[in-house]
């Protein structure tokens, strides 16, 4: 058998295109400052451009043989005679970045118990002070939460347990955790566990249950003692001193990677994260989530949620970012989480898992909510809202059955009002690969799941940090070789 | 409270261009749009003292921007979308 030469086309044949003869691909822009913008398309590929050059681009005057043309095509916001390729990749990108879609709930949160032994000032879920039952969720609750839980198609669940302080109800995380594994012989998904505790409670036998289970541990640090306590309040005045013991042992049995911390912004915490920070990095802690007030709950209720406004905030946020860069040249490898995510969203098309900024939004799609009383919320939330006396977001109970529940009206309609691409000043933001929507906070706040975006919080924050972040990585290379460090691929 | 008027050219820009603009200025000022002979008109008032007209209008180019793009990418983002999920059952 002879083979035949094949032939190939002359290198002429690829080099078609001229001057002002490409296609342009959708994308989306948006001022990164009075001279920059930054250029992105569906998936979130983008580039920093001067005004002229955005103009030049869009009236397709960029010259064929310049190093902007040929990021521009690589990155594919063109397309000219020599390769449509772009078309393919993109829709190729695009499908894994809404994989997440078809991979539904990935999160579950079961509240055990709404009784807490802390009296925090802040707190969104409305826990109730005494340890009493009427708070507790039930076996017969939990058995057909699981239900649901195995119901997802998604080949990762992760439950978390949630309050109130869940280990005032531990027999029933006990319950929950062998009972699903049991039952997960038969689906054989990995499935994992996360305790989210104030740590008063961690005993022994708690410790050596979560080290049998590979259970992590989750937990609330505002800072040194004198803040975390006057943010956290508890009857006995030792909530720091439990929570460092807690870490500490936790540490010792589980390891250094099985518990994890974040914090909540006061106006006590505005002036001080450079100590707030220092609290973590002298605790062994490997991240700090600096996270915002959200307006529900108790932080409603004091005012706590109207003490500093989006700005104070920001700024707060830039310090702390620029402490923790500068801790990281000194060469301890450490984390401010919410940056993190932005940095996957941006380097990355995988999903980030984290609910608070998705579009269309995570409700019940990646995290549903299980009450202690077994009803059931669109998100963390929306139960939060319920607990308030707003049951807007309640998509029904556990007696109802999975497909009343994930297709219910409240769900669906919910789902597709907080498509990014359908909203005002959203759909033709640059930002929009990175973003998300929070109907739950516009809800709150607005009075209207999709609310106006110059009116909103949530868009100004983000805004914001989109900016500081992208600006760093342009023009702070020390910065941006620390940031690129902290990306992880699932 | 500053108040102001800007003109346009229903010619070079449209009416949802300038819409699109003004809503982004939603939290800061409110308008009075109306459109006669061509002419867009655009009366603000505004909390504070700062540049509005400037602003306006470069956002108004902005958005124009927006729309050459939306436009001329309208049939290929459908097709990279339909590509996106073919295969998956999610179109019927």
């Amino acid at each position: 058998m002879s083979l035949s030469a094949k032939k190939f086309k002359l290198i002429e044949s690829f080099d078609q295109a001229t001057d002002g003869n490409y296609q342009l691909l959708p994308a989306r822009f948006v001022a990164l400052d009075d001279n920059r913008y930054l250029l992105s398309n569906e998936v979130g590929e983008f580039l920093v451009i001067s005004r002229d050059q955005l103009r030049n681009y869009v009236k397709k005057q960029v010259p064929k043989y310049s190093a902007y043309y040929y990021d521009l095509k690589s990155k594919g916001f063109l397309i000219d005679k020599d390769s449509n390729v772009a078309v393919d990749l993109l829709a190729l990108k695009y499908r894994t970045k809404a994989q997440r879609i078809s991979q539904f709930t990935g999160l579950h949160i079961f509240v055990v118990t709404l009784s807490c032994d802390y009296s925090c000032q802040y707190c969104q879920v409305s826990r109730q002070a005494n340890n009493d039952p009427t708070f507790n969720m039930s076996e017969k609750t939990a058995d057909k939460a699981l239900d649901f839980v195995f119901r997802s198609p998604s080949r990762v669940v992760k439950i978390e347990f949630q309050g109130g302080e869940p280990l005032l109800n531990f027999n029933l995380i006990r319950y929950i955790v062998t009972t699903g594994k049991t039952r997960n012989a038969q689906y054989k998904k990995d499935l994992q566990f996360v305790i989210c505790t104030n740590l008063s409670l961690l005993t022994e036998e708690v410790l050596n249950f979560c080290m049998e289970h590979n259970i992590c541990l989750s937990t609330s640090l505002d800072g040194p003692e004198w803040l975390h306590n006057a943010n956290r309040p508890r009857s006995g005045k030792n909530g720091y001193q439990l929570t460092i013991e807690g870490i500490k042992k936790a540490q010792s049995v589980l390891g250094k990677n099985s518990i994890g911390a974040l914090m909540t912004t006061t106006e006590k915490s505005l002036p001080n994260v450079q100590s707030i920070i220092d609290t973590y990095l002298e605790n062994n802690l490997n991240s700090i989530f600096l996270r915002p007030i959200s307006p529900y709950g108790f932080a409603v209720k004091t005012r706590q949620a109207y003490k500093y406004d989006v700005d104070q905030w920001f700024e707060f946020y830039k310090k702390g970012l620029h402490y923790i860069i500068e801790v990281n040249k000194q060469g301890y490898h450490f984390i401010e989480s919410y940056t993190q995510i932005i940095l996957n969203k941006l380097f990355s098309p995988f999903a980030t898992g984290y609910v608070d900024l998705q579009s269309p939004c995570g409700a019940a799609i990646s995290a549903i909510v299980y009450n202690y009383d077994g009803d059931i919320y669109a998100s963390d939330e929306s139960r939060m809202l319920a607990e308030m006396g707003d049951k807007k977001f309640r998509l029904g109970n556990v007696n109802d059955g999975y497909e009343h529940i994930m297709l219910s009206d409240i769900l669906l309609d919910t789902l597709e009002s907080t498509l990014s691409e359908s909203i005002p000043m959203c759909n033709d933001c640059g930002f929009l690969p990175y973003c998300g929507t929070d109907p739950v906070y516009h809800y709150a706040t607005q009075g209207d799941v999709v609310g106006n975006k110059a009116l909103s919080g949530f868009c100004s924050k983000n805004m914001k940090i989109f900016r500081h972040i992208i600006t760093l990585l342009e023009d702070d290379m020390e910065a941006r070789n620390i940031l690129l460090s902290w990306i992880f691929y699932d | 409270m500053k108040e102001g008027l800007i003109e346009f050219d229903s010619h070079v820009f449209s009416l949802d261009t300038i819409k699109k603009t003004l809503y982004r200025f939603s939290d800061k000022c409110s308008f009075d749009i109306a459109m006669k002979d061509n002419i867009i008109t655009v009366v603000f008032q505004a909390k504070t003292e700062e540049d509005w007209i400037g602003k306006i209008k470069n956002e108004v180019l902005d958005q124009d921007l927006r729309d050459i793009i939306s436009k001329e990418t309208e049939n290929i983002r459908t097709l990279i979308l339909a590509n996106a999920f073919s295969n998956t059952g999610l179109i019927e």
